[in-house]
This record gives structure tokens, C-alpha cells and sequence, in this order.
């Protein structure tokens, strides 16, 4: 736990953590020795001359003071590094998530990136303050008062010195139980959660075909099923709270028997029995809440680990010497492409891309097209490098993608996505974040290209529009518009554009087409095209078919070539003449 | 909260009715009574038996003081007099062990049959709710009431409600007794509590609006986390250098400022709070005084020990108390959000239900409005006559698409009326709608679910004869086929299928539930262009014999429609066919020739199609595919 809060604090958060320790260490054995001597001051106390109490009850007071001292300033202490650890991890996941590359991040890591980067942080920054501190504390003030005992009676020091195993080897035991158990509680309440989403999420649907709460059986199987599965966890789990309780309490029991036996036989004197009792009393309640902070710190670890684990991930390697293109062309030669295998969201290892060849010159437009699946938008990924070729080499300007310093490459290629995120702001915001400093001119040229400035002369708000969250404000044409406008904004001379296949209306598609059609003198184009109106426009065609390029070619080329382009092009021209009618009554 | 539009007609009666989820009566006990009220019983048996154990709990301190007396006192005691006491402790540590965890177990128990019967609760109102209620505020809302929520009220019931029981009742019985063994002592015993209550209500004063603030700042780091996660390849592809991750560090910073600022004006308090109780600085502020009384002969070494033993316990609810009260707050709300969300109004069910006669549907004076202020339709009147496609045509955002969720009632109108077969929408029971209102669109969902059970979603009984005619008519059998496990194979997990491919699941799913009256977005057909011309033949299909009402996207498809609608800003402006409204010159001549402009694609074809027969025999026969080929 320690080791992993060093690991995730990294170098430079580490003073504070070291300060800490320090403190609460020597608070807490300052504690045990402070009981420690609650013994003699009793003893004397007790004894004939009550007034030989005064050096010990000093050296009481002292120690006492000493403690309070070291645990205030170590209460402090919980509080800095916690602060430290939430600005220090959240710049370190910011960071990191830069440093990934963009391929790492997959649906469900992008969802468990959010929820590590933000609650999860939040949830271990508490940990130094609540679970760290105490839990120094009730190991080693119990250590320290053991110890202490020797001083006092060797036999009762003896015997604890014997339970301190079966207490371990205890709870130790309830410990693995309830994570044995909380494996299965954790799936069972992953999966309610899923289909509470799912139920909601799909409520049209679900309602339209007659499926209700009580209809819809899998998520009622859910809920009972992590009902269940709690249940399970509270009567099974039951010996093991129990446990650890049983067997302080035995302990405690054991040695008042011992000590009133050995009392009784003569062996140890009243004040020493009494003293004894008061500090098993203590040492029980320190042994009590390191159970209970063993239990805290099982989960921080969990979180601790997780949170390591995706800083620990390998960053995209950057180019030791960066060399800067020569132009704006893209080459592509003998580039293969599969996921790493093993990986768990990556379900098969079947290559994506085989032995891609081609070159886009200068200020050209080429439409890459080809059946979902062909790994059209992997190329697309490997152009801006999101993700590296496995096989072969991608060239930009003559120079590997590999050998480019990441912002330079940036500074060269600009892209359209198809699923367009935009974060909430204003669309200006959204547009600007390409070039925070664009001057009112290039802002307003981006926009006319883009066909965003009939948008914003549309919006009451203009270019203040609040976009929502994801840009849900905004049609899903109007947020097309945006994405193209920043990509333009941007300026790179070569430009991918992910042509988006659904939610484009007759106005956008034919916008976009334009927009083609105006950058295409001016900029390298790759257009992963699924509307033959945009097709037709390009230089050159690349048909691309289950990760190979299987033709290549001008419109009129392959359409004569009879090929896969050709049997395309005329389902598509079928396709577009196919009207939707209902019989007549 | 936001309730139902009030309408003409039976509509609010029957909303007042439908709201009567909330307790009505005069003094409204608190939610989380109210919450906890199926499981009452069984946790104040829980209570009591809380109680038992931390009075146990404490006994075997007062054995073990009463063997200090006996040891200390007169003559050498004997073992007769002190092995009952031995007996004692052990046996009320006992109880007190058996006492607490068959409290802790009664209160789990009953939480989670609570918690099982609360989700149920609210999955059965949530599909209840208004659509509108469930996309406004999203997904978010209800996640947060069903797990978070929920678990929050497991946390009190099922920890804090015990944990507050001992902490009230131990001190008070171990006050009781060191009073009884010497009370000036016992007074100084309290100091350290008083001294604790006074520090710590300084140090929580107004800690509410800091932890709401907290609460705010931890909700603003979330979304911002999530903003930057999804919008990673943004983010890394635009922001330059450092920069790209600026917004959410700013959100991050903003965080640990205030953080830090919180603890800073709060530390010396809470710091000192915390220090008052803690057990080393009772036992100091007790033997100090302890010694001098028994020094000045005041009271015994023996009489003491009591102190020793038991003085930590009377402050020690004070380290405690912080977290619980924070538990409490916590539940607190969460219950207001729960009945918050089981008081939300329901559609209302209809008074007097009424079957439709027929499937001819009309809108008459129809307005919807999503907000209340900016109505998206106003004045819509249509028909769609059995057998008829009707198709809706206008430029992005003109309401086509609000439009057509009104027939299968995602929403209800806010002036005017929808009737199918005579009979008001709202008069007609939700399960007799769905049967005779189907719909395709261009967002599909499928349910993480086999995908036998994705096509009889509309027909649970459906045989599996009948699921594969569908998917064969609907053009998807062969992919399904491929699937690892073909129609059993599940779907959302290890396979995805394309966006054509989901939509032709879609189209079967349709087609099985069979409806007369069906929506579809004509988008649909070009959603994944690659096998678009599946997709228009399973469409067709689907169509034959049915009333349709298309939301149409490329005008060539609808050209043969009975009836085209144009929308623009929510009222029909045009309606007709398309010779006539070619030959009218409007709005419908504008947008087609713009299409014509578009591409070359789009409507190049038209010359070459050969028109439809009228009156053809077969339905089948008259979704027409075009001969370009």
C-alpha cells in the first residue's frame, strides 16, 4: 500500500509522504510508550506511598504531550498529502493519457480511464488522512506495548507475544473470505448496474414492444441476482467478521484468567495484575481498528493498484532525433496492421491492414472506400499516428511517421472524425481549440468553408452557443459542421476527413461534398468516403477489402475494370433509384 | 421538478391520480421513514439487540473494576470471590458478541430486502415515466437513485443506525458507573467530551455548505475526467503540447484549491477535536487529577482503575461522530432523491381505456413542445390512411423526427390530438399501442441479449420457425449464421455487429411484432452504405402492407409516396404528391432541386426508373426497387 502511494505519488510527491510517516510513526510508538508507563504510575498508585507517582506521572505527561504534538502536526501531514496526491495523480493521468496512444484508449478503457482520473483519485486522496494514518497507528503502538510488557511480566509478554500469530493467522483468513466473496458480489453488481443503464437507455424501444419492468425479465434477474449475491456475502461472510472479534475477545479473557491465576498463586502482584489489565485494554482497541483499517486499506490498494497500473501502461514511444517533412505527401508502403494480441478488448488477432502500398502526392484527393470492417479508419489512425504499423513503414513529407516529434506531426495532419466530440463550451471554444490564437479573419473563413457560418447566423447565440455535454445541444449535423471547421482551422496541409455515415441530411452531405471539393487544391485529401457524390470527386480511388487494397484507380478506371469498385458503384446507383411504397387498399 | 404538460381532456385527472405515489396527508414524515417503513420492524429489533451488546460490551470492564475493588480491599482475596467475576466478563463479552452480530446481521438482512424491493420500485416507475423525463436529465439521474442511492440507504441502515445505538448507549452506562465510583472524577471524565462537542461543532460549522461545495467540485471533476477521456482524440490531435489537457487540469487545480483551502481554515479545529478524545490525552486529563485524589487521599488507587479502563470510552463517540453525521446527510439526501424519483409523475394510464377500430391515424391541431417555452410542432394536421405512405420531407431540426415519435407515444402532444382508429393515444392502454404501432429508426438499440431474443423482443412466445422467417425476410439470417453461436449468441459482448447489420436485426424485430401502423427512417436504408441494398430490401419487406409514416432524407425514395408532407419549423407547409407539388413551385420544388444539385448520384436515376403499376396484386410487389441496373 505504502509502496504503491510512492509508486503512483512519483519522485517529487514523495517529501510530504516521508514526512508523514515519519510523524505518525513516531506518534504512534510515542502512544504505546506513553501507556507503557501508565503501568508504573498505577503501580505506585496503588502501592504503599502513593507519592512516588511523580517522576513517572512526568515522564507520563511528557510523553503524552509529545504524542499530541507528532499527531497533530501528523493530522496535518494526512490532509497535505492527500491534497498533494490529488493534484499530483490527476496531472500525472492527464499527462499519461497523452502520452498513450490514442489506440490504448478502447470504449471500455476510456470509461475506466474517466472513472479512475475522477472518482477514484478523489477516493484515494482520502487515504493518507483516514486509512494510512490510523493504520500506522494501530500497528505500531500495539508493537510498542508488547514490547513494553517485557518490562512488566515476561509470561503475560510471552503469551501475547504467542496470540499476535493466531491473530494474524485469523485475520488473515476472514480477510481472504471476504475477498473470495466480494469477487462474486463485484460481478453481480456490475452486471444490475449494466442493465439499469440498458433498461433506461432503452426505454423507447422497451416500451414500444411491450416491454415493461415487469416484462423485461433480464433486469429484474439482475437485480435479484446481486440481491442474492449480497445476501450470500452477509451469511457467509458472517464467521469472518466474527471471527477476528472472537478472538480479541479470547485473548482478553485468557489473560484475565492467567493474571487473576497467577495472582492468586502469588506470582504477580495486584498493582502489576491491574496496571496489566489497563494496558490489554488498550492494546486490544489498537489491535480492534487495525482490523478495521486493513479492511479501508484492501480497497485503496485495489484503487492504488488500478490507478498504477494505467500509469505504469508503456507511453507511444517519441523519436529521439526528430526530423521534420519534407512535404505533405503520405506514403504508405508494406504497412501491416493487427492488435496486440492477448489484449482483452482486442477479441481476435487477425491482421486489420496487409501490406497497405500507396502514396498520396501532394494536393491531391483520394476516396478510400470499401465495406465496413476493411479497416478503412485504421488507416486513418495510423496517418496521424494513433496507433504504430506493425508491419512496414507510414511516411509523411518522405519522413517515418515514428521519427516525427508528436507536435510537429500534429502542426502536419488534421482530422474529421465520423463519431464528432465536442466538449461543453460554446462552439467558438470548441472551433478555437485548434488554434487558440486564429485572428477574427481565419476564424471566419473556417466557418464559411465549413458551412458553419450558416449555423451560427442561425443560432440566437451565434458563435456563444453552448454546445452540452458531448455537444448534445447541437444536431448532429451542426456538430459535423463544427468538426469541420476546427479541422480546418488547424491548417495542416493534409487533411483526413472520416465522412460520417449516418444522421447526414441531403444539406450536409451536399456541404461536405463542397468542402471536398474547395480544399482539394489546396491540400493532401484522404477521404474515407461512403457517399458516391464525394467519390467521383477524388484524383484516385483505393478499394479497400478486408485490410488489403485490392484495386486502385480513377471513377472511370474501375468502373470499366469491372471489379469490386464497379459491382459497388452499380448496386449503388440501384440502391439510390429504390423507392418505399405500401399496397394500395 | 418538471411535470407533465397540463392538456385538454382527461389528461390531468388522471396526472393528479398517477401522482399519488408521495405521501399526500399533512405532516409528510420524512423520506427516509417513509423509505424505511417495509423494513421497520426488523430493524428496531436490530436496534434493541445493538443496544444489548453495547451495554455487554461494557459489563466486562465493571467485572474486571469490581476485581481491582476486591483485590485492593482488605483481607487477600480469594479465588471464590473473584472467579464469578472472570466468568462475568467473559460471558458478557460473549453476549455482547453474539448480541452485535445478530443485529448487524438482522439490519444487512433487511437492508437487502429493502434495497431488492426499492430497485424493483424503481424500475417499474421508471418505465412508467414520461420519455421526455428519462432523455432530459438523461441516463445519470436514474444510475445515481437505483445503485448510488440505494447503496447510500445501506450504508445507514445497515451500519450507521448500529453504530449510532452504541455510541449513545455505551458512554452512557459507563458514565452511569464511574459516577457511582466516584463522581467528581467522573465530571473531570467529562471534560474531554464537552471540550470535543464545543471544538467540533466549531470545526462543522458550516461544513454543510463546504461538503456541498465538495460534493459539487467532486461531480465538476467527473464530468470534466469524462470530457477529457472521450474527447482524448481531440484533446491530443488539436491541442498543442501541453495544452491539450488545460481544461481538465483547470478543473483539477480549481479542486485542489479549494480542497486545501477547506482544510486550511478548518485543521486547527478539527485538528484539536480530534486530539481532545483521543485516548492517550483522556488518560492524561484523568491520572493527572487520578493521582492527585489519591496523593491528597480523596479517593483510592483501586477506584482509579476504572477510570483507566473505561475513561477512553465516555469521549471516544466524538472520533466517530464526524463520519457518521456525514452518513447521515448522505442518506438523508439519497432518500429525498429516491422518493423524489418515485414521485415523479408516471404517463398517465388512461381512465376509461378505448380500443381502436381500425388503423387509421389523424392529428388534428397538433403542437409539442420539449421545454415548455419553444414548440417544435404547432398546428400539425395529417392523416394516414390504411395502406398509405406518407412521408415527411423538410430540412434538419423542421420536427420530422418529433413528429413521428408521437405515433408510437415516446411523447405525449401538448395541444391537440393523435387518434389510431378513433381512439385518443392516451386512451389506449400502453400494451394495446405497441401491438398495432411499430417502428425502424435510424438509432438502434439492441439489448445485451441472444440474438433470437433481440428479434422476439415485441413477441417474447414467438416460435424459433417464426424469428428465422423474420431474419430471412429481413435479409440478416445469413450473418447470423456466421455468429459463433448463431441465433443464441449474445450480443454485446464478444460480438458487434455493423450499424447495417443492427439495422436489419431491427427490421426483423419489426417485422415479427408485425404492427399495421409503422415509423421507419427512411436514413435507416444508408445507414452503413456497404449493404444498403440489403437494407432496402428488408425495408421493403417490412413496408408491404402497411400504413407508413417515412421521415425522408433523400427525396428519390419517396417519390412515389401517397402523400408527401413538407415540414419547416414545425408546420406543414406543403403536403401532396410529388408531381403536384413539383408542378406547385414551392418549398418541396426547392428542396428537390437542391438534391438534384447535390450530387450525382442522388437523383440522376429518376428518368430511368420505370414507374410503379397502380393497384398492383401483391403488396409484396409494390415496394419497387429501381432498374438502374
Amino acid at each position: 500500500m505504502i509502496r504503491q502511494l510512492y509508486r503512483v505519488l512519483g519522485p517529487e510527491g514523495s517529501r510530504p509522504l516521508n514526512r508523514l510517516l515519519v510523524l505518525q510513526s513516531a506518534a504512534s510508538v510515542l502512544q504505546g510508550v506513553a501507556f507503557a508507563l501508565l503501568v508504573p504510575v498505577l503501580k505506585a498508585l496503588l502501592g504503599t506511598d502513593p507519592g512516588d507517582v511523580l517522576p513517572w506521572l512526568t515522564a507520563f505527561t511528557g510523553c503524552v504531550l509529545a504524542h499530541a504534538v507528532l499527531q497533530g502536526a501528523a493530522v496535518g501531514g494526512g490532509f497535505t498529502v492527500g491534497s498533494r496526491l490529488s493534484r499530483a495523480l490527476h496531472r500525472r493521468m492527464a499527462d499519461q493519457a497523452l502520452r498513450l496512444p490514442l489506440g490504448w484508449f478502447t470504449a471500455g478503457r476510456t470509461a475506466g480511464f474517466s472513472r479512475l482520473a475522477g472518482q477514484n483519485v478523489i477516493q484515494v486522496m482520502s487515504t493518507p488522512a483516514h486509512l494510512l494514518r490510523p493504520f500506522i497507528s494501530s500497528l505500531l503502538t500495539p508493537v510498542t506495548l508488547v514490547a513494553a510488557t517485557f518490562f512488566f511480566d515476561v509470561r503475560t509478554a510471552l503469551v501475547l507475544l504467542l496470540c499476535a500469530p493466531v491473530l494474524y493467522a485469523v485475520q488473515q483468513a476472514s480477510t481472504s473470505l471476504m475477498r473470495r466473496l466480494d469477487l462474486g458480489r463485484d460481478a453481480a453488481i456490475g452486471e444490475s448496474a449494466d442493465r439499469v443503464l440498458e433498461y433506461t437507455r432503452n426505454q423507447p424501444v422497451l416500451r414500444a414492444f411491450g416491454r415493461t419492468a415487469e416484462g423485461y425479465g433480464a433486469l429484474d434477474d439482475a437485480l435479484a441476482a446481486e440481491a442474492r449475491a449480497d445476501r450470500r456475502l452477509i451469511v457467509r461472510g458472517l464467521p469472518g467478521l466474527v471471527s477476528f472479534t472472537f478472538a480479541t475477545r479470547l485473548v482478553f479473557a485468557l489473560l484475565l484468567a492467567l493474571g487473576v491465576s497467577w495472582q492468586l498463586d502469588g506470582s504477580l502482584t495486584v498493582p502489576t495484575l491491574l496496571a496489566l489489565l489497563v494496558l490489554l485494554v488498550r492494546l486490544i482497541e489498537s489491535v480492534s481498528s487495525a482490523a478495521e483499517a486493513g479492511a479501508g486499506m484492501r480497497i485503496a490498494r485495489n484503487t492504488l493498484e488500478r490507478l498504477g497500473a494505467v500509469l505504469d501502461e508503456p507511453p507511444f514511444p517519441q523519436p529521439a532525433r526528430p526530423r521534420t517533412p519534407r512535404d505533405a505527401s503520405v506514403e504508405f508502403e508494406g504497412v501491416g496492421f493487427r492488435y496486440d494480441t492477448g489484449g482483452a478488448d482486442d477479441p481476435s488477432s487477425r491482421p486489420v491492414l496487409k501490406d497497405v502500398t500507396f502514396r498520396l502526392p501532394e494536393r491531391s484527393t483520394t476516396a478510400l472506400v470499401g465495406p465496413s470492417g476493411a479497416g478503412k479508419t485504421t488507416v486513418a489512425a495510423l496517418i496521424a499516428r494513433f496507433r504504430d504499423a506493425t508491419e512496414g513503414t507510414v511516411r509523411i513529407g518522405g519522413v517515418d511517421v515514428r521519427e516525427i516529434a508528436a507536435d510537429d506531426l500534429a502542426d502536419h495532419v488534421s482530422l474529421v472524425f465520423q463519431d464528432v466530440y465536442l466538449f461543453d463550451g460554446t462552439i467558438e471554444e470548441n472551433v478555437r481549440i485548434a488554434a487558440p490564437d486564429a485572428g477574427p479573419a481565419e476564424l471566419a473563413e473556417a466557418a464559411a468553408l465549413s458551412g458553419l457560418d450558416k449555423v451560427i447566423a442561425e443560432l440566437p447565440d451565434g458563435w456563444d452557443t453552448k454546445t452540452g455535454e458531448g455537444g448534445a445541444r447541437l444536431s448532429g449535423g451542426q456538430r459535423q459542421r463544427v468538426s469541420i471547421a476546427r479541422a480546418l482551422l488547424k491548417d495542416a496541409p493534409i487533411l483526413v476527413l472520416d465522412e460520417a455515415t449516418a444522421a447526414l441530411d441531403q444539406e450536409n452531405e451536399a456541404l461536405f461534398a463542397e468542402a471536398v471539393r474547395t480544399l482539394a487544391d489546396r491540400k493532401t485529401l484522404l477521404v474515407i468516403a461512403h457517399r458516391l457524390s464525394t467519390v467521383v470527386h477524388a484524383d484516385r480511388i483505393l478499394v479497400l477489402e478486408d485490410g488489403a487494397i485490392t484495386e486502385r484507380g480513377t471513377h472511370d478506371d474501375l468502373v470499366t475494370a469491372g471489379g469490386t469498385y464497379a459491382s459497388f458503384w452499380h448496386r449503388r446507383t440501384r440502391a439510390h433509384g429504390w423507392r418505399l411504397e405500401a399496397a394500395r387498399p | 421538478m418538471k411535470s407533465q404538460p397540463p392538456g385538454p381532456g382527461p389528461a390531468p385527472d388522471a396526472a393528479a391520480g398517477g401522482a399519488g405515489t408521495g405521501a399526500t396527508p399533512p405532516p409528510p414524515p420524512h423520506p427516509l421513514r417513509t423509505l424505511a417503513e417495509p423494513v421497520r420492524g426488523r430493524l428496531a429489533v436490530a436496534v434493541g439487540l445493538q443496544a444489548v451488546a453495547a451495554l455487554a460490551g461494557v459489563v466486562p470492564f465493571i467485572a474486571v473494576s469490581r476485581i481491582a475493588e476486591r483485590l485492593t480491599a482488605g483481607p487477600p482475596a480469594e479465588g471464590d470471590a473473584l472467579w464469578p467475576l472472570v466468568a462475568l466478563a467473559c460471558a458478557a463479552g460473549l453476549v455482547a458478541l453474539v448480541c452485535g452480530t445478530a443485529a448487524g446481521a438482522l439490519a444487512h438482512l433487511a437492508d437487502n430486502d429493502l434495497q431488492l424491493a426499492l430497485r424493483r420500485r424503481l424500475a417499474r416507475h421508471i418505465g412508467r415515466l414520461p420519455l421526455g423525463r428519462l432523455t432530459d436529465r438523461g441516463t445519470g439521474e436514474v444510475k445515481q437513485a437505483v445503485q448510488d442511492d440505494v447503496s447510500a440507504l445501506h450504508t445507514l441502515f445497515a451500519h450507521t443506525l448500529l453504530d449510532v445505538v452504541s455510541v449513545l448507549t455505551a458512554p452512557v452506562l459507563t458514565l452511569v458507573y464511574l459516577c457511582t465510583v466516584d463522581w467528581r472524577l467522573a465530571l473531570v471524565g467529562v471534560v474531554p467530551l464537552l471540550l470535543g462537542v464545543f471544538l467540533f461543532s466549531r470545526a462543522m460549522a458550516g461544513a454543510a455548505a463546504q461538503m456541498a461545495e465538495f460534493g459539487a467540485a467532486v461531480g465538476r471533476i467527473s464530468s470534466a475526467a469524462v470530457e477529457f477521456a472521450s474527447g482524448i482524440a481531440v484533446f491530443k490531435s488539436f491541442g498543442r503540447g501541453g495544452k491539450a489537457h488545460e481544461r481538465f487540469l483547470r478543473a483539477t487545480e480549481d479542486f485542489a484549491d479549494f480542497f486545501a483551502g477547506w482544510v486550511r481554515s478548518t485543521l486547527a479545529c478539527s485538528t484539536a477535536a480530534i486530539m481532545v478524545v483521543a485516548p492517550a490525552v483522556v488518560l492524561l486529563l484523568l491520572s493527572v487529577p487520578g493521582a492527585l485524589f489519591v496523593v491528597q487521599g480523596w479517593t483510592t488507587g483501586a477506584e482509579l482503575v476504572p477510570f483507566l479502563l473505561l475513561g477512553p470510552a465516555v469521549a471516544a463517540p466524538m472520533g466517530v461522530v464526524g463520519p457518521r453525521i456525514q452518513q447521515i446527510r448522505a442518506g438523508q439526501a439519497a432518500a429525498v432523491r429516491v422518493t423524489g424519483l418515485l414521485a415523479a409523475p408516471t404517463l398517465p394510464e388512461p381512465k376509461t381505456p378505448a380500443l381502436p377500430d381500425g388503423h387509421h391515424v389523424r392529428l388534428r391541431g397538433v403542437s409539442f413542445s420539449y421545454d415548455g417555452h419553444d414548440d417544435v410542432l404547432s398546428d400539425v394536421d395529417l392523416d394516414l390512411a390504411p395502406g398509405t405512405v406518407t412521408a415527411l420531407v423538410g430540412p434538419s431540426g423542421s420536427g420530422k423526427s418529433t413528429l413521428a415519435s408521437l405515433l408510437p407515444r415516446f411523447h405525449d402532444v401538448t395541444a391537440g390530438t393523435v387518434t389510431l382508429g378513433g381512439a385518443d393515444l392516451r386512451d389506449i392502454p400502453a400494451s394495446e399501442l405497441y401491438r398495432r404501432v411499430g417502428f425502424v429508426l435510424q438509432d438502434v438499440r439492441l439489448l445485451r441479449a441472444s440474438v433470437a431474443d433481440n428479434i422476439r423482443l415485441g413477441r417474447p412466445d414467438a416460435t424459433d420457425a417464426e424469428v428465422e422467417r423474420c431474419a430471412r425476410a429481413a435479409r440478416i439470417h445469413d450473418r447470423i449464421t456466421e455468429l459463433p453461436d448463431g441465433y443464441a449468441t449474445e450480443l454485446g459482448t464478444a460480438v458487434a455487429l455493423s450499424g447495417g447489420e443492427a439495422q436489419r436485426l431491427s427490421i426483423a424485430r419489426a417485422l415479427l411484432a408485425d404492427a399495421p401502423v409503422l415509423v421507419l427512417d427512411e436514413a435507416t436504408a444508408y445507414a452503413d452504405p456497404h449493404s444498403e441494398a440489403l437494407i432496402q430490401d428488408a425495408l421493403s419487406a417490412l413496408a408491404a402492407g402497411r400504413t407508413l409514416l417515412v421521415i425522408a432524407h433523400r427525396l428519390s425514395t419517396i417519390r412515389t409516396a401517397d402523400r408527401i408532407v413538407v415540414l419547416e419549423d414545425g408546420r406543414v407547409t406543403e403536403q401532396g404528391r410529388h408531381d403536384d407539388l413539383l408542378a406547385a413551385g414551392g418549398r418541396y420544388t426547392a428542396l428537390w432541386e437542391a438534391q438534384r444539385a447535390a450530387g450525382p448520384d442522388e437523383t440522376d436515376g429518376a428518368p430511368r426508373h420505370r414507374s410503379a403499376p397502380a393497384g398492383a396484386d401483391r403488396a409484396a410487389d409494390d415496394v419497387r426497387e429501381g432498374s438502374a441496373r
